[in-house]
């Protein structure tokens, strides 16, 4: 068996990253509004779209890209959660109301995207260039990715650490009651949540797209580990989720690396997930929260 | 057109089957069932591959119904102790696992299982094969019929309906809610394997393709639209979806639209659900109280003696 091990530790990183970035809104939206947002995967399929109109049919680069993916996707998420699922919830609906709704606009955003967007596949145009350090492969758009990705963990730390908003959060999340009566606006703390959560999932799906293709399934084909991270970094634990990422980049390569060794097709890698998914529910259904405190 | 028509019959018919399934499962006991799609295919594929090996057709529907019930209680066996929603994530994601291992494992080639046996030979009339489907999809849907209707109806109705109002308050009074979860689930997803087999032998191919999240999706906007937790409102949201259905398939044909009719089908079901949760949520037909004999022959009793009184 002959694995490249430091390709396939920083394989993990990328793949890591794109997770982190994904997941992230997540598992945070699903601990603030109480249910699981499936609706979240078509949020990074609208960046990768987004992204490739900017990045390529404008031509104004992937920075830009990036900008007008998160600002863009994050006012849908915004707009979702305030025409749909904030009147669902005021009119009492379940749980499961929520979640058949959200599996309901999912529908809506992918197959209004496959109506604007007419003829993917599409391949961003930019090619990155590729460094070999030692026996490792990297191209430019990975480093950009991991960059992006633990700058963006290192802002939201500071902000949910040291601002009034990022405070009000961590309460909302912890003790919606409390913060309540604390004078917290707890509406305007949700929205807020909503708007950064899918405006990172758009980030993901732009970097997702850049380094792969550009499909209508984007977001579809990473919902099952986007649910493994958030529930293995326990529910709306912002550190836990983080950390979820990364052991789950890290697993899902490793098993790719063994399952290739073994003569297994390589499609197995969804099942690393899910495998960590169901052991965590059996084992510790509140995930790595335990180590970390709520934020 | 009469082809068309009792075509029409035979695929409402099974879908009428799994959305009974998905009632038992969300209409009368609160199990959000995401992976519906999961047991349909479980059932067709047991079915496409015992058949093959010459096994007679109604041990195939029935291995094919017991191993879909496996495969329920094993994915509802990790949650059924948790909330709600760790039930409907794990169940949709074994639907992706499952259709993933189908095809990574490329049972039946690359395009899929083609010469599926069907269970009545052709005859070489497309009319007789339809009816004689007609027929024995009839009696399937009749016995799932009774069986949800008689579920509903007796005291083992109310410990479901207690579980999805209150499951604290249901274990209080002695019902051990996760025994009946799993009975539960494990019967609704028996249900939907026999549909899955139904349906494998009567379309006579089958592919991973067939069975996408989109299934499931359908089957709850019958149950919801129909009326959850009323069994007659479910069959009237399968015949109503199933004709929208063919009615948007037959109109693509004739109407030229500016975007990609099966993308606009996808959005108006979307819709549609949306706001049927939004302004209607019991759905067409509401809910009943339970019915048993026990409870009749008291309503009977108060009300003679109501009329003694007067």
């Amino acid at each position: 068996m002959d694995v490249n091990w430091a390709q396939v530790l920083f394989n993990s990183g990328v793949t890591g990253s794109i997770y982190l970035l994904g997941a992230v809104g997540l598992s945070l939206t699903y601990g603030l509004s109480g249910f699981p947002n499936f609706a979240h995967a078509e949020f990074v399929t609208l960046g990768a779209f987004i992204g490739y109109a900017v990045a390529d049919q404008l031509g104004l680069g992937l920075p830009a890209a990036l900008i007008v993916a998160f600002l863009g996707v994050g006012i849908v998420g915004f707009l979702c959660y305030r025409g749909i699922f904030q009147p669902l919830a005021k009119r009492g609906a379940t749980i499961i109301h929520l979640m058949v709704a959200s599996i309901a606009l999912g529908f809506i955003l992918r197959h209004s995207i496959g109506a604007i967007w007419t003829g993917c596949p599409y391949y961003f145009a930019a090619s990155w260039h590729s460094y070999h350090i030692g026996p490792v492969v990297v191209t430019g758009l990975q480093l950009w990715l991991i960059f992006t990705a633990i700058a963006l963990a290192v802002i939201m730390h500071i902000v949910l650490t040291r601002t009034k908003i990022g405070k009000a959060i961590r309460a909302t999340s912890s003790n919606p009651e409390l913060a309540l009566a604390s004078g917290i606006n707890i509406e305007r703390v949700i929205w807020l949540t909503w708007f950064i959560g899918a405006g990172l999932a758009a980030v993901a799906g732009v970097f997702r797209a850049a380094d792969t293709v550009v499909l209508t399934m984007t977001g579809w084909d990473i919902i099952l580990p986007m649910f493994a991270v958030a529930i293995l970094g326990g529910i709306g634990n912002y550190y836990g989720a983080i950390a979820a990422a990364f052991i789950i980049g890290l697993a899902e390569n490793i098993g790719v690396a063994i399952l290739i060794a073994l003569g297994f097709p390589s499609e197995y890698r969804m099942a690393v997930a899910f495998l960590i998914l169901i052991v965590t529910l059996i084992v510790k259904p509140q995930g790595l929260a335990m180590l970390f405190r709520r934020a | 057109m009469p082809l068309y028509f009792l075509d029409f019959v035979v695929l409402a018919g099974i879908f009428a089957i799994l959305a009974l399934s998905l009632n038992l499962e969300f209409g009368f006991a609160g199990l959000a069932n995401f992976g519906k799609v999961a047991f349909f295919l479980t059932g067709a594929y047991t079915y496409a591959l015992l058949s093959q090996i010459g096994i007679p057709f109604y041990l195939c529907l029935i291995i094919g119904a017991l191993i879909a019930a496996v495969f329920g209680l094993l994915v509802a066996l990790p949650t059924l102790r948790l909330r709600l929603d760790y039930l409907a994530i794990v169940v949709l994601t074994f639907g992706e696992i499952l259709r993933m291992i189908v095809k990574a494992e490329n049972i039946g080639g690359f395009r899929g299982m083609v010469d599926v046996s069907p269970i009545f030979p052709w005859m070489g009339s497309p009319l007789i094969y339809r009816l004689e489907n007609i027929g024995l999809i009839g009696l399937c849907l009749l016995i799932c019929f009774v069986v949800a209707q008689l579920m509903a109806n007796s005291p083992y109705g109310r410990v479901m309906r207690a579980v999805r109002e209150d499951e604290m308050a249901a274990e209080a009074l002695g019902k051990d809610r996760a025994k009946y979860k799993a009975q539960i689930f494990m019967i609704g997803s028996a249900m939907a394997g026999l549909a899955g087999g139904l349906y494998a032998q009567y379309i006579q191919f089958i592919s991973p393709g067939m069975f996408l999240p989109m299934v499931t999706f359908t089957v709850w906007i019958m149950v919801l639209l129909g009326g959850p937790a009323n069994n007659w409102g479910v069959l009237l949201g399968a015949g109503l979806i199933e004709l929208f259905d063919r009615g948007a398939n037959m109109a693509k044909d004739y109407l030229t639209l500016p975007i990609d009719p099966s993308n606009l089908q996808y959005i108006l079901f979307g819709a549609l659900i949306i706001l049927v949760l939004l302004y209607r949520p019991q759905g067409l037909l509401k809910e009943r109280g339970v019915k048993t004999k026990a409870l009749e022959a008291a309503r009977y009793a108060r009300n003679a003696i109501k009329n003694k009184g007067t």
